[in-house]
């Protein structure tokens, strides 16, 4: 008597393609998966709760290991939210090198995002190549703020460095090196037959519902919607460059793939702009009290992170502390739709899927 | 076949090309000078204010401090000092407190050992840790000492 | 061959002798084709690969097979001891096994069986077997549907990689290697890629695919499956589903090259003063290359788009190859 049973297989939290420790419990019938459940929280360290015993700049190092593949658009969330609680007028200069270092960050991220795709698809080299182009930006914000991966760069009300002797310039080199190796990339796998059956038509969904579920960042515009924060609500000095919002309409990984991977090329133009109208001089930090008390109110300012619409929520009490501090974590947020994603989909695509979604445990967790 | 093909073509070109890792145990890595490694401090320079202890968003540092043992001096000198690595997260923002320079950050970083007990660094091992110092610290002095010159 | 009848004491010392040979030549082969592909896939990632143990990091797989070799031996609890113990070695003694009917030479060669080329098919997919057994009395969740995957691949390849080779037995008119061989003498045009050069491209994905490399390595897919059907086994029983791995290696390269690529022939007739077997080792390892360099490039197949190549193009088209290939030798038969 043959009998057949679904099988129920956790996936995580040790397994090469969770991008961390995240943990999904698949029904499989053969391959096929009947139901989803992801598990969350093995990187939970509760910053929300131990910000609210922190000041303000204590928290941002806390910031850094939230989303921790793209550090500085957190430390700028945080900062940019108190800088508005506060009215605080933020010096040229600083802008400039917040936006430079944001956008860097933004190609950095995308680089992670785009070796770990390929290597959950199979790919092993593109993930090296990837960290090569990586590990010069990486070495430029070393220069600069003196780590590597949790730079803990911006404070209110500005920066902490100035940009040393040279670092504009590097930046300056780095940005048409970046585009001749963009192209190579494209030439070692957007072209690749194998690596487009595996991600064209996979992990399908409509604008709608990616609305419905909260999706932002390249989950979004994959879809069609074109927002960014950048252009719709521009915050920094966003305005003043031109650049174009890449929106594709299939909504599928491969829409993603090409979302961000134009997101990229994008960056690189703001960043070319942004590196010639460099101002010579001037202030990196503005007039700041030693001690930080915003005025006792609310604030929710948004931004758009490599992986979407980052936002923080700050209710002060006039206090050194934050009464409290919420953040939108996009990582979170976008995981919400992968159930629905996964059902009806083999082992295979699960990994395609999940990738695609480019989430960072430590955002999720919070 | 065509995609494939001129995948092919990249990395084979890469074969040749020149190797990008460090040898790194072998060849020692040379961080620019704002990298924020583990930190030295200077008991002289010390004058207990107790802004690093405070400041420190992990509540890492461990400090008490004593009356002066020279009585004609006032103020306090350090007595013990304690930086557990454990928790340490490098911020940076005890050297940017500090308004003596007594907690400086140094360019060494390997802090790997085979027992958590040996994280817990004392006053002696912070002061022996004296290479590669930083040069650029307290982003409040410089500029000061700068004004001062100028008068 | 009338191996029986002439079985004394003395051949049979000799052919024992001979097999300890050919298993040291594979093992040295298998231990530095470790080394190379990592060394091929570390330069092509910029990388230098191994190269910390001895000069050149050239001891580093005897030193990670030693490190196997002294692990503890672990048998899940829940494992079906007999089968998970004798996975290993199913899938590693037909590897071996088939080596037999390789000719090196014309004169190197340890059996040159008449049915040489059915031998190789017919061993060669009893390790699938070995596979599956291995998945199946690990009795993990991940090993099984690695199994899994190994079986169906196999069947669906098995049947391209055969039906590919037709096209050179009619030509060759024979299903011994070194008859195979002795009709691609005199230069490289008479070499069987050249008329044959669909079965060649379907041979080499099917036996890439037989292989369970990349990108067919989906028995194993590490991003998925973990390790695909060996997550639970560690020590020297890794070592011999590694082993086994790596000899087919070596066996479909030497396969390739007798088959498809003229043996120990010169391409050009001039060049016959060079041993033939330095040909043989030089064509061999442009194979073994071009496994790491596909190795290193590619991304993984997906199971159903794996399932309908196998099918949906490599079997019509092969049999196409056949129907073409008749044909023409019957055409070329009626004109002379």
């Amino acid at each position: 008597m043959i009998r057949t049973e679904e099988l129920l297989l956790n996936v995580g939290p040790q397994h090469p393609s969770t991008h961390g420790v995240f943990r999904i419990i698949v029904k499989l019938d053969g391959e096929v998966i009947t139901e989803a459940t992801p598990v969350i929280g093995y990187l939970h360290r509760g910053t929300e709760k131990l910000a609210e015993n922190l000041t303000y700049t204590q928290v941002i190092p806390y910031t850094d290991r939230m989303d921790y593949v793209s550090a500085m658009t957190n430390n700028y969330v945080l900062c940019h939210a108190v800088e508005t609680l506060m009215d605080l007028e933020i010096p040229e200069r600083a802008e400039f090198l917040r936006l430079i270092v944001m956008e860097l960050q933004r190609i950095a991220s995308h680089l992670v995002w785009w070796g770990t795709y390929l290597l959950d698809i199979g790919a092993m080299s593109p993930f090296l190549y990837a960290f090569r182009e990586r590990e010069m930006i990486v070495n430029m914000f070393n220069e600069l703020c003196g780590a590597r991966l949790t730079y803990f760069y911006m404070r209110v009300g500005g920066v902490k460095w100035d940009a040393p002797e040279g670092w504009i310039d590097k930046v300056r080199d780095f940005i048409p090196y970046m585009r001749e190796k963009l192209d190579e990339y494209e030439q070692l796998v957007s072209g690749n037959e194998i690596f487009l059956a595996r991600v064209k038509g996979v992990g399908t969904y409509d604008a709608q519902s990616a609305i419905d579920f909260g999706l932002s960042g390249a989950n979004l515009r994959s879809t069609g919607v074109k927002f960014d924060l950048r252009k719709d609500q521009p915050y920094s000095i966003y305005d003043r460059f031109d650049f174009d919002v890449p929106v594709q309409t299939a909504g599928d990984c491969y829409a993603r793939y090409l979302v961000r991977f134009e997101e990229i090329k994008q960056s690189l133009r703001i960043l070319e702009q942004a590196v010639e109208q460099f101002p010579e001089d001037g202030q990196i930090m503005a007039k700041v009290p030693r001690v930080i008390r915003p005025p006792e109110g609310e604030v929710y300012t948004r931004i758009e992170s490599p992986r979407g619409e980052i936002g923080c929520h700050i209710v002060s009490k006039k206090k050194p502390q934050p009464y409290r501090l919420k953040f939108r974590r996009p990582s979170f947020v976008n995981l919400q739709i992968l159930p629905k994603l996964l059902v009806g989909e083999t082992m295979t695509n699960l990994v395609t899927i999940l990738g695609g979604i480019d989430i960072v445990l430590g955002e999720v967790d919070g | 076949m065509k995609g494939i093909v001129k995948g092919m073509g990249v990395t084979l070109k890469n074969l040749t090309k020149k190797k990008v890792t460090h040898q790194y145990p072998d060849v020692p890595l040379e961080m620019p000078d704002r990298f924020r490694g583990v930190q030295h401090f200077d008991p002289e320079k010390c004058i207990v204010c107790n802004q690093c202890m405070n400041i420190c968003p992990t509540d890492c540092i461990d400090l008490i401090g004593k009356k002066n043992p020279d009585p004609e001096k006032k103020g306090k000198v350090i007595d013990t000092y304690d930086i557990n690595f454990e928790i340490c997260i490098l911020c940076d923002l005890c050297t940017e407190v500090c308004p003596t320079e007594a907690i400086v950050m140094t360019n060494n970083f390997e802090l790997a050992t085979y027992s958590r007990d040996d994280l817990f660094k004392n006053m002696e091992w912070l002061n022996d840790n004296n290479t590669n110092v930083r040069k650029e610290n307290s982003i409040n002095i410089p500029p000061k000492k700068a004004k001062k010159e100028e008068k | 061959m009338n191996l029986l009848q002439d079985l004394t004491f003395s051949s049979f010392m000799w052919f024992l002798s001979g097999a300890v040979v050919l298993l040291a030549v594979v093992l040295g082969f298998v231990t530095y084709a470790i080394y190379f592909e990592r060394k091929v896939i570390g330069w092509i990632q910029l990388r230098k690969g191994p190269n910390r143990v001895g000069p050149l990091g050239l001891f580093q797989t005897v030193a990670d097979v030693l490190k196997l070799l002294l692990k503890e031996d672990t048998i899940p609890r829940n494992a079906d001891r007999f089968l998970f113990i004798l996975a290993p070695v199913i899938a590693f003694v037909p590897a071996f096994v088939v080596l037999a009917t390789i000719p090196y030479t014309s004169l190197l060669q340890f059996a040159d069986l008449n049915v040489g080329l059915l031998y190789y098919f017919a061993l060669s997919s009893i390790s699938t077997i070995g596979i599956l057994l291995g998945g199946w009395a690990s009795n993990n969740k991940y090993s099984l549907l690695g199994g899994m995957r190994s079986a169906a691949q196999m069947i669906s390849y098995e049947v391209p990689l055969v039906m590919s080779v037709v096209g050179v037995v009619l030509l060759s008119g024979s299903l011994s290697l070194n008859t195979i061989v002795e009709g691609q003498a005199g230069g490289f045009w008479q070499w069987n890629i050249l008329p044959q050069f669909v079965g060649f491209i379907i041979f080499i994905i099917a036996a890439v695919s037989e292989l369970n490399r990349t990108p067919f390595d989906l028995p194993e897919a590490e991003s998925e499956l973990v390790a695909g059907y060996h997550v639970e086994y560690s020590g020297f029983r890794f070592a011999f589903f590694m082993l086994a791995e790596y000899v087919y290696v070596y066996a479909i390269a030497a396969l390739t090259t007798v088959l498809f690529l003229g043996g120990w022939h010169s391409p050009l007739p001039f060049l016959d003063f060079i041993p033939a077997i330095v040909w043989f080792i030089l064509k061999f390892l442009s194979i073994v290359f071009f496994l790491f360099w596909i190795r290193a490039t590619l991304p993984r197949i997906r199971v159903d788009h794996l399932m309908s190549l196998g099918w949906k193009v490599l079997l019509p088209l092969a049999l196409v190859n056949i129907f073409v290939t008749t044909i023409v030798i019957e055409l070329i038969k009626y004109f002379k």
